[in-house]
């Protein structure tokens, strides 16, 4: 195997008694676009905080080409970086703030103009050069930020929720310009976040943390339908967690029952679970449908509420148990409006496309 | 990094270890002369031959010392009550009046903090000399009023426009007057302000020198202006004696004023 | 203030007007502004009318030297001050709150123990027999006492001491007022902990040096308690002077004429200071 581009290594950080990163190990190849997902203080930032050099970490490696970043103070690691309140020099202007990584370093004033100009048009800011941040709106200076960060191309970009405080239209807007800028750029980018659809939209491949750990690593298909456990099922798009008695396992497809006592068969598991276990079914809203197909099994239902969503209609429905589920049917329009009517009925669901967890 | 405390490397020893000689330097004077008023040295030898608490007895002995810090004390507190209450209710003006020239007003009010106190204290001497109130107690917490004013409205306007109005509105519509709304839910949020306000304008007024200089009369006199006459004679240690007093005092409002602040953040 | 409720019954419009603040007003005009003016009024009227007084300052060379000693004292002081005042500032703005509690304690307690006393203090540290001279000599760094009272030397020293407070209670606040994650981000930019310093830090701070340091300023040009206790007879600064005038000389005329310069000079910076940084900060220190 070849010598991975970055590498984190057995990464511990302790702040006293709280363990904030426990012995995260992730290698990352040139040119990956990883994002860490989590929610807050799950260990995502003070994970990029080591790499940036902010933070000392207790014990472990940070490696860049092999070589140990641990020594090399933040100023010499030449790591960019995005952070998630305004950084920008507010006494610089645009261009000066863009300028600011070439001229620490030295370089001639020629080179200095022609990357600046560079970079801002990269951003799209061309002609805002000789303004100052403050006369920025949000996304501008991020995208300025974003320059900045790019200025002395770095070989690793960080960026700690870059648009957290940003709207949602701005935030999608700028999310393609991200997009577009690892791909001209081809620069190895980190991205924390919290907010799984980011995660979801920018993203090569997604480590989600949880609790100082790494709980999975994968494409964002592989968390959405291959989830390792039920927080990453939780996490990542919406699921119905219906509480199920675990029956028996055949050549990895279990058969359990409902709290509503109706037995399904076909559940695929990739873990051992004895007779009689308490264990969770998750169910995706979007797995439901409201005909029966092929293999599918039953679930009787009472219809409370439903909303409609553009291309997509939401119905709350009740267990026979008393347990309120999210449903959206992905069959046409009219099928689920007519089919919606009577408030007591069978729904639907692929015993194949489910997944069991321990409770 | 240069605002981390703790990724601050070699730095950051080289800057506490200046932080710590400036913080000895400001402690240095208050220390020595707390110390000073011990020994027995009356030219002062440092450090004293031995320890004696001769100073403090002569005093004691002498009344003129306990009438100056008596006479400091009443000018004090009358200047601190009238700078609030007057500063108070300037305050709710400057903060929430809708009237031109509010800043000017606030500058104008402000003023005695910023000019030179020698300039006032001749000007108000002069005054005072032509009306009849010189060397008169009235004449003393009139002058202080003025000088202690900023030092009350500073705070008290800090802490009105840090309180929101329509908590104060709320109280109106639930069928309080305006006077019984102000008293129960917006004096009792800007209590702090208010407190702050009471102890700089006292201080304001209880170690002022230049103005009590020209005021003072030999009937009336201040403790600093008590201080300075004994000053421009010797540098007994008597005056270190009055002056730990003194500093006992600072401490004792010092802490005082972190424990009434600590009960009314509550 | 106002905007939370759009239509405001007349009822809630309160007593919030000009009023209040007519005490305040009559107060300051009756007891400030009128013996103000009618000070500087003498400066044009006594002994005769005329500008004679004015002439006299600016003509004689003992007046030219007072208002040399005064701005030299207050432009080191000034520059001394701020010198020594921005790294306390700064680690005040960083360090761990128990820490820096003891550090604002000492500072608070320096800044209210009384004027006297401190001058005070430092009459007998900086005397030809005391503390200071006495350990300079043991320990073998001079053999003859510096002369360091009745002098510049001891005025500065002097006015440093009182004046830090007032440097250090802003600064912190402009310090504490820049995120520590724009640092974070010059230092990953490359910028060495000196290049941070210059081009980041040491700018974002100027408003509030700016601020501090001209306080600082003409709080010194009218000092009168320290420099005459300090600075002795033949040292005289231009507070000391205009007392002498009035009180020993009883020349009212050259006094007042003096103190009209004085709050010229005053009033001018800090009109210059308010265009400058806006009223809120320059009274922030307190």
């Amino acid at each position: 195997m070849t010598e991975p581009f970055l590498s984190i290594r057995d990464l511990r950080k302790a702040f006293g008694s709280f363990v904030a990163v426990h012995d995260v190990t992730i290698d990352i190849p040139k040119g990956e676009f990883l994002t860490f997902l989590g929610p807050s203080g799950s260990g995502k930032s003070t994970t990029l905080y080591a790499i940036a050099g902010f933070q000392h970490p207790t014990s472990g490696d940070v490696l860049l080409e092999g070589r140990s970043l641990l020594s090399v103070p933040s100023h010499k690691r030449n790591i960019g970086m995005v952070f998630q309140r305004y950084t920008l020099f507010q006494h610089l202007t645009v261009a000066e703030n863009v300028a600011f990584p070439l001229r620490v370093r030295r370089r001639p004033d020629a080179e200095v103009k022609r990357k600046v100009a560079e970079m801002l048009s990269l951003v799209r800011l061309e002609s805002f050069g000789t303004r100052y941040p403050g006369a920025l709106s949000g996304g501008q200076q991020q995208r300025v930020a974003l320059a900045r960060a790019l200025a002395y191309d770095p070989p690793i970009l960080l960026m700690d929720e870059p648009l957290s405080a940003l709207d949602k239209k701005l935030r999608e807007e700028i999310q393609a310009e991200i997009r577009r800028i690892h791909r001209e750029t081809g620069v190895t980018i980190l991205y924390v976040t919290h907010d799984q659809d980011e995660a979801l939209h920018l993203s090569d491949h997604i480590a989600l943390f949880r609790d100082g750990r790494i709980e999975q690593i994968g494409t964002g298909e592989d968390l959405y339908l291959r989830p390792a456990s039920e927080f990453v099922a939780s996490f990542i798009g919406n699921s119905n967690f219906l509480p199920a008695e675990h029956l028996e396992t055949v050549n990895g497809s279990a058969t359990i029952r409902l709290a509503d006592g109706s037995v399904v068969s076909g559940v695929r598991i990739d873990q051992d679970f004895s007779h009689g276990q308490k264990t969770r079914l998750m169910v995706r809203p979007e797995a439901f449908r409201l005909r029966p197909g092929p293999a599918t099994a039953g679930l009787a239902v009472e219809f409370i509420d439903t909303a409609f969503f553009g291309e997509r209609r939401r119905v709350i429905a009740r267990t026979a148990a008393g347990q309120e589920i999210d449903v959206r049917p992905t069959s046409d329009m009219a099928e689920a409006q007519e089919g919606i009517a009577p408030s007591r009925q069978q729904i639907f669901f692929d015993p194949a496309a489910a997944f069991l967890f321990p409770a | 990094m240069l605002l981390d405390y703790d990724r601050l490397g070699w730095l950051r020893a080289a800057l506490l270890g200046f932080t710590g000689l400036v913080a000895a330097f400001l402690l240095l004077p208050v220390v020595f002369i707390v110390l000073l008023s011990f020994g027995s040295s009356r030219w002062l030898a440092f450090p004293p031959p031995g320890w004696t608490l001769k100073w403090y007895e002569e005093l004691f002995a002498d009344p003129a010392w306990l009438e100056a810090a008596l006479t400091s004390a009443r000018i004090a507190t009358m200047a601190a009550i009238l700078a609030v209450a007057i500063g108070l209710l300037a305050s709710f003006a400057l903060v929430r009046g809708q009237f031109r020239g509010r800043n000017t007003l606030r500058g104008l009010l402000l003023t005695p903090m910023v000019l030179p106190v020698v300039v006032f204290a001749i000007a108000i001497y002069a005054f005072f000399l032509r009306i009849g109130l010189g060397g008169t107690t009235a004449g003393f917490v009139i002058a202080h009023t003025v000088l202690a004013l900023p030092f009350a409205i500073i705070p008290i306007t800090a802490a009105l426009e840090g309180f929101d109005k329509s908590v104060e509105d709320a109280a109106i519509v639930c069928g309080a007057s305006p006077f019984e709304a102000k008293l129960r839910v917006t004096l009792p949020a800007i209590k702090i302000g208010i407190f702050s306000a009471a102890i700089f304008a006292f201080l304001a007024s209880w170690d002022e020198v230049v103005v009590a200089i020209f005021m003072a009369s030999p009937t009336l006199q201040t403790l600093p202006v008590k201080i300075w006459g004994s000053l421009r004679q010797d540098l007994s240690p008597v005056i270190a004696a009055a002056s730990s007093l003194l500093v006992l005092l600072t401490l004792s409002l010092m802490i005082v004023t972190a424990l009434i602040r600590r009960k009314l953040s509550k | 203030m106002s905007g939370n409720l759009l239509h405001r019954p007349p009822i809630l419009r309160g007593p919030d007007g000009i009023g209040g603040a007519l005490p305040a007003l009559i107060l300051i005009i009756l007891f400030f502004v009128v013996p103000v003016v009618a000070l500087l009024l003498r400066s044009v009227t006594e002994p005769v009318p005329g500008l004679q007084n004015y002439a006299t300052l600016f003509g004689h060379g003992t007046y030219a030297r007072v208002f040399f000693n005064t701005f030299l004292v207050a432009t080191v002081v000034t520059a001394v001050t701020v010198i020594v005042a921005f790294p306390v500032a700064w680690m005040l703005a960083i360090m761990p709150p128990a820490l820096g509690s003891i550090v604002f304690g000492i500072i608070i307690l320096s800044m209210w123990t009384n004027l006297l006393t401190r001058t005070y203090a430092w009459m007998v540290l900086l005397q030809r027999t005391g503390v200071i001279n006495r350990t300079l000599m043991d320990i073998g760094l001079i053999s003859e006492p510096l002369p360091l009272i009745n002098n510049l030397t001891g005025v500065t020293i002097g006015m440093v001491y009182i004046m830090l407070p007032f440097m250090i209670l802003p600064l912190v606040g402009t310090l504490c007022a820049i995120d520590p994650m724009t640092l974070r981000a010059a230092a990953l930019c490359g910028a060495s902990p000196f290049d941070a310093f210059r081009r980041i830090l040491l700018p974002l701070s100027l408003p509030g040096i700016a601020a501090g340091g001209l306080m600082v300023f003409v709080m010194s040009l009218g000092y009168f308690v320290t420099p005459t206790l300090l600075g002795g007879t033949s040292n005289m600064m231009l507070a000391g002077m205009i007392a002498q005038m009035i009180q020993s000389l009883l020349n009212w005329g050259l006094g007042s004429a003096a103190a009209f310069i004085l709050l010229l000079v005053t009033m001018a910076l800090y009109a210059l200071q308010l265009r400058l940084v806006g009223a809120k900060r320059m009274t922030g220190g307190i």
